[in-house]
């Protein structure tokens, strides 16, 4: 029986926003944004969704009068990652068997 | 990158992979601190060696150099916090590393320019005096109390950050200059104080100086790249 795959982190964007965040202690939007090619509405929105699960943190601020935005993963959110690879493992080697 | 698409498994992974391969080539690490502090310490400690062997004074205490460089120092902090868009692990280990260095670098300078007169006074209240006598003349001359071959120890903490630092990022020219830093120090255990400021100043050039201009070399190219 297969674990299913959880909802908020198989989005395409989202789950490049934490796969990105799940190697790096923060970083800020820009970097997500550039690194994801996604606009700046999108990416928003798909951070807030993962900020209401619970699975990263914002955090703004203001540098040099220009607002920053800081995201970091949260424990809660490594667990649903390492939880989701490993039932991504499992869908790979029973199409592999 | 589209939300609205469904993934197949296949997908995500690769979606995962690419990130964290996105991440590991995000390389930001410019190597000026180790440029700044291999280049005064070695110029310092090169100069020492000059003056005390070559028997001259260029008539001030070249160390100073070493708190001047704290001005830039603070420079490079501040710019490197304002462009960075991520911090990743290692940095953060790499950032405790060096200020514990630092705090630890200021904890020896300050026990070597103390510990002498107190260690005399503490002396002195329990009625003794350090005396060296010339074996020569037999004249016994009354000495202030102070720690042998104090190069050898900056030589042993020098080593420690930056074998850390090579161990931590798996960077080969840092583990080599780490690993120099300890020969030079039991060599120094052997040399007086006018060799121990040269093996100083090979150790700091080849530890961090080269170290920081390899990093500066890969900076410059990621830099050139981006554009």
């Amino acid at each position: 029986m297969f674990k299913d795959l959880d909802p908020i982190l198989h989005s395409q964007l989202r789950l490049a926003v934490i796969s990105l965040l799940i190697s790096v202690k923060e970083a800020d939007f820009s970097f997500i944004k550039e690194k994801t090619n996604a606009t700046a509405g999108n990416l928003s929105v798909q951070i807030q969704k993962l900020k209401e699960a619970g699975y990263v943190e914002v955090e703004k601020k203001f540098s040099n009068n220009y607002p920053l935005t800081t995201c970091k993963i949260t424990p809660k959110g490594i667990e649903a990652f390492e939880t989701y690879v490993k039932a991504l493992q499992e869908y790979l080697n029973a199409g592999k068997s | 990158m589209q939300n609205e698409h469904q993934l197949t498994e296949a997908e995500s992974l690769q979606i995962i992979t690419e990130m964290i391969g996105k991440v590991k080539s995000h390389f930001h690490e410019s190597g000026s601190g180790a440029i700044l502090w291999g280049s005064v310490i070695g110029f310092c400690s090169l100069m020492s060696f000059l003056q005390l062997y070559f028997h001259f004074s260029i008539g001030f205490d070249i160390w100073i150099l070493s708190l001047v460089a704290i001005i830039p120092q603070l420079f490079i902090v501040w710019n490197n916090r304002r462009k960075r868009t991520i911090e990743t692990y290692s940095e953060a280990a790499m950032n405790a590393v060096w200020s514990t260095f630092a705090i630890v670098l200021f904890g020896l300078i300050l026990y070597l320019n103390l510990i002498g007169n107190i260690s005399k006074q503490l002396m002195l209240n329990e009625q003794q005096l350090l005396l060296m006598k010339n074996t020569q003349t037999g004249e016994l001359k009354e000495i202030v109390p102070f720690v042998l071959s104090s190069n050898s120890l900056f030589l042993l903490i020098y080593a420690f950050p930056t074998l850390a630092t090579g161990f931590i990022r798996k960077f080969k020219p840092m583990i080599l200059g780490g690993i120099l830093c300890m020969l030079c120090f039991v060599a120094s255990l052997f040399l007086n104080t006018t060799f121990d400021f040269l093996l100083q100043s090979i150790a700091v050039i080849v530890s961090w100086l080269i170290p920081g201009l390899i990093l500066r070399n890969r900076y410059v190219k990621q830099q050139m790249g981006n554009v």
